[in-house]
């Protein structure tokens, strides 16, 4: 499979299907599969053994003798034995088990992380981090549990099931048939009732998740609830969903109040006793086999009361075996083109007849076109939605087109080495992200090596040196901890700082930052023009001194380009770029002293 | 303290009950319910008695089946009827205890959801809505599942009970003997209890570690992608996750060995019996029969002792946890009306005369402030941070309790309204836009659920001449979002001013956003606030140059009182206060700004 990246070492796994995918994560640890089946099925023998000496003692009463206590004693220090044997095994079996889920854990996480590494942007912008991160910890969770307690109790007490129809026999062949009735009546008792409870559960999580996320959202609108005097009509929507929850809890609840099983084992038990009282009135049996033979039924007891839990755990860690797979076998469209073109950019962009579209619906970019000259200014603007992001992320291949061509200093994107171009194109995020590292570490993010005299040169270019000088531990601070927060603004400039370390030919900057107060504009002003100089830069921004002086502004409609050219051009051109600078005719008047430039100082 | 013991620490409105009350306030819960609690407990003790009926049952049998009499006969049926009982009483006791527990639960939500939104915005303040949605939420939920288990301990208490009485009436010596066992597992248990506890809690962490490494990567995977870092980062990882392993497969240790010890100590236990027991069939003093009963006995003994040991912390969480839903339902207001007038329709005059206000007492915010303005005017409050512009809007909104002077609403007392039929006559868009999720149409009317669709269109076409509908996927119908997340801010700013449009309030406060919002869609929002201008009184806590300069007068907060007055123009004219407000948060608004930007910063980046 073609990904941007992909782990030396892999763990190779059958993705078929859910079914596969867990039968060959099962076989990568054969040791501990093998110990966990021997523990059960042992683990069972040995309680099967208990009522078999019960039995033995019970005989050696009947006929009492003076060798009947000695005889008593010898079966106790048996059950003693045999069940410190047993639990060695148990615990071997447990312990099997619980390797068994642990590896599983381990396994598909990593297996799931590195898929998520290959995944190219276009797959990660789809998907909300939530959605991913409930993949990666509850459903990998749920793997756990599928194989500890899930597998290791559904085996243990399958053994448990087993055990009856094993011992039985043994005393008087006949004795099978009850057993063997119950075992076959309980399973198909068992599939019912899961594939029936499955969806019943899945509907309590989801009235619950509605309920939570309705509730949350009231309170944190409370203002606007109260403001819009909307009390009413919210406590009667949570009454609504609160009652939704407690109908499909009882709807649950009142399903597993008739699990058949326990009515099935309560007549067993009834057979069981008939069948064994009747062939020792007819002489078939003796004493210490009816007590024997009783003994092994309640066995059954076991399964029956473990039964629907274990397999529900199954069922689940099934649904997130799928979920997962879904993920992992995601088809991801771009590769590394190891083979392809690489060269120094100088900068140059053209964007020839392009289209794309995320692969479903309607296009998101139609029919755009239009050049830039290495070291121009560029700015993009357009209503939120109108595709200026999108368009930005297909110069450094985060998506592909799916129609035209874009082309850097004359080569199709598609043509260039992966690494070779994105390593010279930075792009600065709207949601500008930083690692839970020291602001140094940040802005040398990428580079080999830490040199503090550039990082301190960089972080001054970008006005970000002051307020970094004001942290605790200056360079050194690690980002978001002991709450230390920054302002939009302030991971702005940190950004703009790891920019100028890299000092790539083409810098993309997603700007959505706005400053309170004038100084602070100053700033944030300062470090962008001095960033834009000397590169190509295409500037989303929405700041009219950015647009005002652009080099080139390209105006986006819908995902079509309405209109380009300068600022003169755009005045005469277009509607509503005039429009936006209508409202200010009012204020030329506004030449105020304090419009001068002022020299500020003040840290922020 | 507070920030290491972050989710523990108690809350202010939290108060301490006694079990007592706490037990008559669950009882009072549970009385609603009479019936099917009466139902339920029916099925208990049925439950209880067939239980217990088996064992005696079978031993029984034993006994007769020497004997081959008509007995055994009977017997079967018995046990017939016994197995029959046991799950229709089962299911009953299920049944009506998952009703009661579920209905109790739904009604302590509501209570509590009720409780919730009744409380002052102040009681926002100091507590997040986080801790009080998981008191609605989780606690109830913990709550419920508390008592679904102690339904299910007592019930098996009861079946033990039940069968001491039938153990003693066959042997007295034996059964002391039998619950002589029993310290041996409550032991057992509350060990395990003790050592699960300290593994669990680092296998927790340990993964919690896991998990912050993964968030944090998924989440910046784009810059790890634009510098190519991946290698890196998956190293990370996988070095937390086999920690993560190793350390959860400790805890992996320990909770393996419980069961194995558990069987050790019953065998110890039924060896025990075995032995006793056989003593006494040999001395003449007990039948093989009951004999056999005892044995039986030794497991049914000994669940519901490990599971009271093993679930007793629980039942402590639980009544916390009723403990804590009930001071969230006892929590009480600041802000009471003295009067329930219904207003119907406010011409706008809002009158503030000598209003003392504090958040906290002792830090007075507003200390004899006067203010009269007009039905039908705009005015615009500037100032720093602190100087009062938001409290004014939160007395008007009636948001919070002034704790001297008078406010009148067009010549009457603020305290005498009807405080819901107040507030729907004001139109508050809030510095944060807030949208519930839903359609775009749902959160335009939502402040006049009955205004039509076609209502609504006509008043987005209004503003921008509905450009701000085309970036919407599907207009009207487009789908915000929790808490509109699907929309930018420049949209749920502009959906939450067509609210008000829609509303058409005799008073309108707008608390503006500061967010950076793209220029197209500013110019809308500045229509539409332009034309709410027009139809309200407005109350204007202004963050732009625009909206500054659209009001009728502009008030220069410092400290809780008006240090200046006027126009925009007028203002700039005396070069005061305004004029240095002006300097620092309005300058780069201006198009004199924009129009300088070259020649300031070109030339100047160095």
């Amino acid at each position: 499979m073609s990904a941007e990246f992909i782990v030396k070492s892999p763990i190779t796994t059958n993705h078929s299907n859910a079914f596969r995918f867990i039968l060959s994560h099962i076989a990568r640890h054969p040791v501990a599969a093998v110990l966990l089946v021997i523990g059960a099925f042992s683990n069972a023998f040995l309680a099967g053994v208990v009522p078999q000496l019960i039995g033995d003692a019970f005989d050696a009463m009947v006929n009492m003798n003076e060798e009947t206590l000695g005889i008593v004693f010898n079966i106790i220090l048996a059950i003693i034995a045999s069940q410190a044997l047993r639990s060695v095994l148990q615990f071997m079996r447990n312990f099997s088990a619980q390797l068994f889920a642990e590896r599983f854990e381990r396994d598909i996480r990593d297996e799931l992380y590195s898929s998520l590494l290959g995944k190219s942007m276009s797959y990660h912008d789809m998907q909300p981090v939530g959605e991913i991160m409930a993949r990666v910890t509850n459903d990998v969770r749920e793997m756990n549990y599928m194989m500890n307690p899930g597998f290791n109790l559904v085996i243990g007490s399958g053994m448990f099931l087993i055990m009856p129809a094993l011992f039985a026999p043994t005393i008087h062949p006949q004795l099978i048939i009850v057993p063997l009735l119950f075992i076959v009546s309980h399973l198909c008792v068992q599939v019912y009732f899961i594939l029936r409870l499955h969806p019943i559960a899945q509907d309590v999580r989801a009235s619950f998740g509605h309920m939570n996320a309705r509730l949350a959202e009231s309170l944190d609108g409370l203002q606007v609830v109260k403001g819009a005097a909307q009390e009413d009509g919210e406590i009667h929507l949570f009454n609504g969903l609160a009652d939704r929850v407690r109908d499909k809890f009882i709807e649950q609840g009142e399903f597993e109040a008739r699990y058949l099983s326990t009515l099935l084992f309560g007549l067993t038990f009834v057979g069981a006793l008939f069948h064994s009282t009747t062939m020792y009135l007819s002489g078939q049996l003796i004493e210490g086999d009816v007590i024997a033979y009783l003994g092994l039924i309640t066995l059954f007891q076991f399964p029956v009361f473990i039964s629907l839990f274990s397999s529900s755990r199954i069922a689940s860690g099934y649904a997130s075996a799928d979920r997962i797979l879904e993920v992992i076998n995601a088809e991801t469209d771009l590769d590394q083109n190891t083979a392809g073109h690489t060269g120094e950019i100088q900068g140059g962009i053209e964007f020839d007849h392009v289209n794309f579209n995320y692969g479903t619906g309607d296009d998101v970019l139609t029919d755009i076109s239009f050049k830039v000259e290495p070291g121009q200014t560029v700015a993009i603007v357009g209503q939120t939605g109108s595709g200026k992001s999108t368009l930005t992320k297909l110069i450094n291949r985060i998506y592909d087109t799916t129609g035209g061509t874009v082309k850097i200093d004359g080569v199709n994107v598609s043509d260039w080495n992966l690494q070779s171009l994105r390593s010279q194109i930075s792009i600065i995020e709207q949601d500008i992200f930083l690692f839970s590292r020291t602001v140094a570490e940040n802005i040398a993010f990428g580079m080999e090596e830490i040199d503090m005299k550039s990082i301190t040169a960089a972080a001054k270019a970008a006005q970000a040196h002051d307020f970094i000088m004001t942290f605790p531990d200056g360079y050194e601070t690690v980002i978001g901890q002991r709450g230390m927060t920054l302002s939009g603004g302030q991971r702005q400039r940190l950004a703009l700082a790891r920019a100028f370390e890299t000092n790539p030919p083409i810098l993309i900057l997603d700007d959505s930052t706005s400053a309170i107060d004038s100084a602070t504009e100053d700033k944030i002003q300062r470090a962008i023009w001095s960033a834009a100089e000397g590169r190509t830069t295409i500037l989303i921004t929405h700041r009219l001194s950015q647009i005002r002086w652009a080099d080139h502004i390209v105006v986006l409609r819908r995902g079509k380009v309405v209109a380009q050219g300068t600022h003169e051009e755009l005045l005469e051109s277009s509607k509503s770029y005039r429009r936006i600078f209508a409202q200010y005719e009012e204020p030329v008047s506004d030449e105020s002293e304090s419009s001068e430039p002022t020299q500020t100082v003040a840290g922020d | 303290m507070a920030a290491i013991f972050g989710g523990l620490q108690a809350d202010s409105y939290d108060r301490q009950y006694s079990d007592g009350y706490l037990f008559k306030r669950i009882g009072d819960y549970l009385k609603e319910h009479r019936l099917q609690v009466g139902l339920g407990i029916i099925g208990f003790i049925i439950v209880g008695i067939v239980t217990s009926a088996r064992p005696v049952i079978i031993s029984t049998a034993i006994d007769v089946m020497v004997d081959n009499s008509d007995f055994l006969s009977f017997l079967f049926v018995v046990l017939a009827i016994v197995a029959i009982t046991e799950y229709i009483a089962n299911y009953m006791r299920r049944r009506f205890t998952v009703s009661v527990i579920g209905n109790i639960v739904a009604r302590m939500r509501k209570d509590a959801f009720s409780a919730a939104i009744d409380r002052d915005l102040a009681f926002y303040d100091t507590h997040k809505t986080g801790k009080i949605v998981s008191r609605i939420t989780s606690d109830t939920q913990e709550f419920g599942d508390v008592m679904l288990l102690g339904s299910d301990v007592i019930s098996q208490f009861l079946s033990v009970i039940i069968l001491i009485f039938v153990l003693l009436s066959y042997s007295i010596p034996l059964t002391v003997v039998l619950i002589l066992t029993m310290p041996l597992v409550v032991a057992a248990a509350l060990f395990f209890r003790y050592l699960a506890r300290i593994v669990t809690r680092q296998g927790s962490r340990a993964m919690a570690v896991v998990n912050d490494n993964i968030q944090e990567s998924v989440t910046g995977i784009s810059v790890a992608k634009n510098f190519r870092q991946e290698e890196m980062i998956y190293t990370e990882f996988s070095e937390v996750n086999k920690q993560s392993y190793e350390i959860n497969l400790r805890k992996g240790l320990v909770i393996a060995l419980v069961f194995p010890t558990l069987n050790i100590l019953s065998s110890i236990a039924v060896s025990v019996i075995v032995w006793v027991g056989a003593n006494s069939v040999f001395a003449g003093i007990i039948s093989a029969g009951t004999w056999y009963l005892f044995i039986q006995g030794v497991d049914r003994f000994w669940f519901p002792f490990m599971n009271l040991s093993s679930f007793w912390s629980q039942f402590q969480q639980g009544l916390s946890a009723a403990e804590r839903i009930f001071a969230l339902i006892d929590a009480e207001n600041n802000v009471n009306q003295v009067d329930d007038k219904k207003v119907i329709q406010l011409s706008g005059h809002i009158e503030f005369q000598d209003v003392d206000f504090a958040y906290v007492a002792d830090q007075p915010i507003l200390d004899n402030f006067s203010l009269d303005i007009k039905p039908g005017e705009s005015v615009a409050f500037v100032g720093h941070t602190g100087a009062g512009k938001s409290t004014i809007a939160k007395l008007i909104t009636r948001f919070y309790e002034f704790q001297d002077g008078t406010i009148l609403i067009d010549g009457d007392d603020i305290r005498s309204f009807d405080i819901q039929s107040y507030r729907s006559r004001l139109g508050i868009v809030p510095q944060q836009p807030f949208l519930f999720s839903g359609t775009v149409l749902d959160n335009i009317r939502y402040g006049r659920p009955e205004a039509t669709e076609d209502e609504i269109m006509e008043i987005s076409m209004s503003i921008g001449d509905g450009e701000w509908l085309e970036s919407l996927p599907e207009g009207l119908q487009t789908d915000v979002g929790e808490r509109g997340a699907r929309l930018s801010m420049g949209q749920r700013q502009l959906v939450s001013l067509l609210r008000v449009l829609v509303q058409k309030p005799s008073i309108f406060i707008l608390d503006e956003a500061t967010a950076s919002i793209d220029p197209f869609t500013e110019t809308q929002i500045q229509e539409a606030i332009d034309l709410i201008l027009s139809r309200s009184t407005s109350i204007l806590i202004a963050h732009r140059l625009s909206t500054v300069r659209s009001a009728d007068r502009i008030i220069v907060l410092s400290n809780g009182a008006i240090i200046e007055e006027g126009s925009h123009e007028a203002l700039m004219e005396t070069n005061g206060h305004y004029a240095e407000l002006y300097n620092t948060y309005f300058r780069h608004q201006s198009l004199s700004y924009v129009e300088n930007a070259k020649e300031m910063f070109s030339q100047a980046g160095d």
